[in-house]
């Protein structure tokens, strides 16, 4: 009985074959249960998708898979099984209906900027417009337990970089890589600029976090969301480092904003160096978690990013006239205000604090904060306050 | 024989009269108690029995039955005893009857027949003299100075002992005479703010919390002194005036917490419920007489919430609707109780669950911070008017000599803003929308201030009316009455941190 219905099933989905282009089979393949990039790059080795789909479906493994095989003997029958089960037709409508498309590597429309990498994804998922890649890429990652300063920072790299049409990657994680796009955003939003580049870690249409959902969206409809995991996936843990190794091959520039001294954005630079990829880091407090990752990697010879066009310069874009600064639209503090302000330093301080170095009396102290935040020389973090940095650095 | 003794029971902060009706006749010796008693005031009848035996009167051997009028209601709580002897003596003869007319008892008897206090003396005695027929009202000598707070007109006679009343009523000894504690001062022992070093901001806001009566939110890490500041607020409040004494010993009397010598809560009270109190010891309640909370208890004074964030979301919830009312209202199945519940909030909470504090060196990830401080965020953070970030306090500031200013030097200060509220008619946290216009107005900079703030999205509509008011506080505290300058907005958007500033920067 059970035989009965997997012919037909087969016999279905031969039917339609001739309808189904080679991706639908590609995107079956990337479906299948214990499908890791080496093997499914072994499938697609020399053959279809459908030629590698009608391959397992009967049973049998390419001579490429003989040590998968020897690792996994159960795996040519749990594929086969698999495969029979699978709705290729389905699999390819949800894809369509996601407006997700699916590129094959070898095959026309495969992104150039991926297809001589070593570790290029066997088969992509698309959504958006993929001739952003053929823009200038800058790589943006961090930590996702960031800093009040490092959002700042990576913020107004991401608006700097993208008003200077270069387009940002990054991975939509929390903490900077969500900062760095919403600073495209916010150029975006302005004026003129590159559109953003994101590579995921699950499928197209499950977003991580959840909270990024308006960005993931934001970023399908003006730029470009890559993945190479096919939709409905699920943001596996071990589906990050592999996501990294995109996002690496993607940067012509790698800027680590903050990181701590273990953790994903390291990936992305060994990565990027096994690429050959400039890697730079923005410098932090030595007192702070955050940026022992990035201090770190400066003293072991990256380029540190001191402001926004030294990433412009290492593109080989310098913007910077000779002579002059650019305007700084903040009105000049008081004498009075200006001493509030200097007693700061480089600190975050709460209003005590303040009082107790600047030497004023506390309403005074108050008063003087409250112009130089409403004026843009200080900024507000829950009560405590520090300098912001002039806009000709960050923004 | 047929007696009948009034006495009171309670109902949230009120009284509720209870007439004990006693009729002792022929028939079987027995002795039922009738009237929805609950098991306490069932128990009275061994407790009086042992009384009177002690006392040295015997039991009537004939058939007694008790009835507590009004029938339809349930009877809680201990203080039949006395009003039940005494019915029981009148009914079997041994008093004349017309030794208690127009006399009203309140007690728990010991079995050595002495008088006992009771919880709520204060608002029973208060229900019972309504009625103007009533001439006076036996208390345990230990309730008397409470009883008189509620007493109006009646007599309070305080008795020690079963057999000092029943001498009395025969007309064999006169009425005792009771030693009474004399009024004193501030009996609540609490902190001066001349011990709290350093922290200039922090001491402004609690002066602008208690003159415009603003809730107060202090966030800082570990030691910085919130709970030391907060403990000190109550220390700023002016005395109580006389509507609002006798409310809150009504409230504390029901509650059965120590009342100061003299009876009346006259000083604003201090109250610092532990953050596993249940959403009921808060707000009030519970299965009986419903109890008045610590809200209430805090009716006058100031409530203060040390670790904010630790609270139960059912109790921070439950606290909302009572801070916009100024009074609880708990509802049964049978019955309902409105309590005042007029308190000054403070609540102090760390930024995040490390303490961290300073931005930078906490170690908490996004995500837990985030998860900290949803509990706290959203409407009760928006009743705060004053919300403001506390450091560490310096090493300098902490070994220094030199004391700040002292509690009752600020509590002047605070005392003339209060006063000049009263002229007003509205304490200035609690002006309406409305009159905004007229009791607070704005100079043209300080508009301009307001509508940045509003532009930059700091402040919503309902935000902009509490920085107003604030503002409208530290004007009073300077001396300027007139109109709002921006000077004084300023600093009121000062005292006015978002404390999820740190997670809210990154969208």
């Amino acid at each position: 009985m059970s035989t009965d219905l997997n012919t037909s099933v087969e016999v279905t989905s031969d039917a339609r074959g001739g309808e189904l282009p080679d991706e639908a089979f590609a995107v079956a393949l990337a479906s299948l249960d214990a499908t890791t990039t080496a093997r499914l790059r072994a499938l697609l080795h020399g053959r279809s998708a459908q030629a590698a789909f009608e391959v397992i479906v009967e049973g049998r493994l390419p001579a490429e898979l003989a040590r998968s095989h020897e690792r996994d003997p159960s795996l040519c029958t749990r594929w086969s099984s698999a495969a029979r089960r699978c709705d290729v037709s389905e699999l390819w409508q949800r894809c369509r209906d996601g407006g997700i498309d699916v590129y094959v590597h070898g095959h026309i429309g495969y992104p150039d900027a991926l297809v001589d990498d070593p570790a290029a994804p066997p088969v992509l998922f698309v959504r958006g417009d993929l001739s952003t890649l053929q823009r200038r890429r800058v790589g943006i990652v961090g930590t996702r337990n960031a800093t009040p300063g490092g959002l700042r920072a990576a913020r107004g790299l991401g608006e700097t970089l993208a008003g200077h049409d270069v387009a940002v990657v990054s991975g939509l994680a929390r903490g900077i890589d969500g900062a760095a796009h919403r600073g495209v955003r916010a150029a975006i939003e302005r004026s003129v600029a590159a559109p953003p580049v994101a590579v995921v870690g699950s499928g197209l249409d499950v977003v991580f976090p959840r909270e990024h959902r308006d960005l993931w969206d934001w970023v399908g409809d003006h730029g470009v969301l890559l993945s190479e995991y096919p939709p409905g996936t699920e943001p596996l843990p071990t589906h990050f480092p592999a996501r990294n190794r995109i996002l690496a091959a993607l940067s012509e520039v790698l800027v680590v904003v903050e990181s701590r001294d273990v953790g994903g954005s390291l990936i992305t630079v060994r990565e990027a160096m096994k690429r050959n990829i400039t890697v730079m880091a923005v410098p932090g407090s030595v007192l702070h978690r955050a940026s022992r990752g990035t201090n770190q990697l400066i003293s072991e010879g990256a380029a540190a990013v001191l402001e926004s066009a030294d990433v412009l310069v290492a593109l080989g874009l310098d913007t910077r006239r000779s002579g002059g600064l650019p305007f700084d639209p903040r009105r000049e503090p008081t004498t009075a205000d200006r001493a509030v302000l200097a007693s700061f330093g480089v600190d975050t301080l709460a209003v005590d604090e303040v009082v107790a170095r600047c030497g004023l009396g506390v309403i005074d102290t108050a008063l003087a904060i409250g112009r130089l935040e409403s004026e843009g020389w200080l900024v507000d973090i829950g009560g405590w306050y520090e300098p912001a940095n002039s806009p000709q650095r960050w923004t | 024989m047929l007696a009948a003794i009034p006495t009171a029971g309670l109902l949230g902060t009120t009284g509720q009269r209870i007439d004990v009706e006693v009729h002792v006749g022929p028939g079987l010796p027995g002795f039922s108690i009738v009237g929805l008693p609950d098991e306490a005031c069932r128990e009275s009848r061994d407790r009086v029995r042992a009384a009177l035996l002690s006392t040295g009167i015997a039991w009537p051997n004939r058939r007694i039955t008790v009835n507590l009028a009004p029938s339809g209601i349930r009877k809680t709580g201990i203080g039949i005893d006395v009003p039940l002897a005494v019915g029981l003596l009148v009914a079997a003869e041994e008093l004349p009857v017309e030794a208690v007319r127009g006399m009203a008892c309140i007690g728990e008897l010991g079995l050595d027949g002495s008088l006992r206090a009771i919880p709520g003396v204060a608002p029973m005695v208060a229900e019972l003299t309504r009625d103007d027929r009533l001439e006076s009202v036996v208390v345990p000598a230990s309730s008397a100075a409470e009883a008189r707070v509620g007493a109006g007109a009646a007599l309070i006679r305080p008795v020690t002992h079963l057999r000092e009343l029943i001498e009395a009523l025969r007309g064999e000894a006169p009425w005792p005479l009771v030693d009474e504690p004399k009024p004193g001062g501030d009996p609540r022992h609490l902190p001066d703010l001349a011990d709290v070093r350093g922290q200039p901001w922090a001491r402004q806001a609690l002066e602008v919390a208690a003159a415009g009566g603003h809730h107060l939110l202090l966030s800082g890490p570990p030691g910085a002194g919130k709970t030391m500041l907060a403990e000190r607020l109550a220390g700023l409040l002016p005395p109580l005036d006389d509507r609002r004494a006798i409310e809150a010993t009504m409230i504390h009397s029901a509650a059965g917490v120590a009342l100061p010598p003299g009876g009346l809560v006259r000083y604003p009270p201090f109250r610092a419920p532990h953050h596993t109190s249940t959403a009921v010891a808060i707000v009030g309640g519970g299965t009986q007489n419903l109890r008045p909370g610590e809200l209430s208890l805090a009716h006058g004074g100031v409530l203060f919430l040390d670790e904010l964030g630790e609270f139960s979301t059912p109790v921070i919830d439950a606290l909302r609707q009572p801070l916009e009312d100024l009074e609880v209202r708990v509802s049964r199945a049978r019955s309902c109780a409105v309590m005042p519940a007029d308190a000054l909030v403070v609540a102090a909470t760390n930024p995040c669950p490390c303490g961290g504090g300073r931005p930078g060196d906490c170690q908490c990830s996004e995500a837990g911070k985030a998860r900290y401080l949803r509990r706290l965020s959203g409407p009760l953070l928006d009743r705060f008017d004053v919300r403001i970030a506390v450091g560490r306090t310096s090493a300098d500031d902490l070994l220094s000599v030199d004391a700040g200013e002292s509690s009752s030097v600020v509590r002047a200060r605070v005392e003339g803003v209060r006063a000049l509220a009263g002229e007003r008619g509205w304490l200035n946290a609690r002006i309406p929308p409305g009159e905004l216009d007229e009791l607070a107005p704005l100079t043209t900079p300080a508009r301009e201030i307001l509508y940045q703030e509003l532009e930059r999205g700091q402040l919503s509509g309902r935000g902009l009316h509490r920085v107003r008011r604030v503002a409208r506080t530290i004007a009073d505290l300077r001396g300027e009455f007139g109109m709002i300058d921006d000077d004084h907005v300023r600093l009121a958007v000062k005292l006015r941190v978002e404390v999820s500033a740190v997670t809210r920067l990154a969208a």
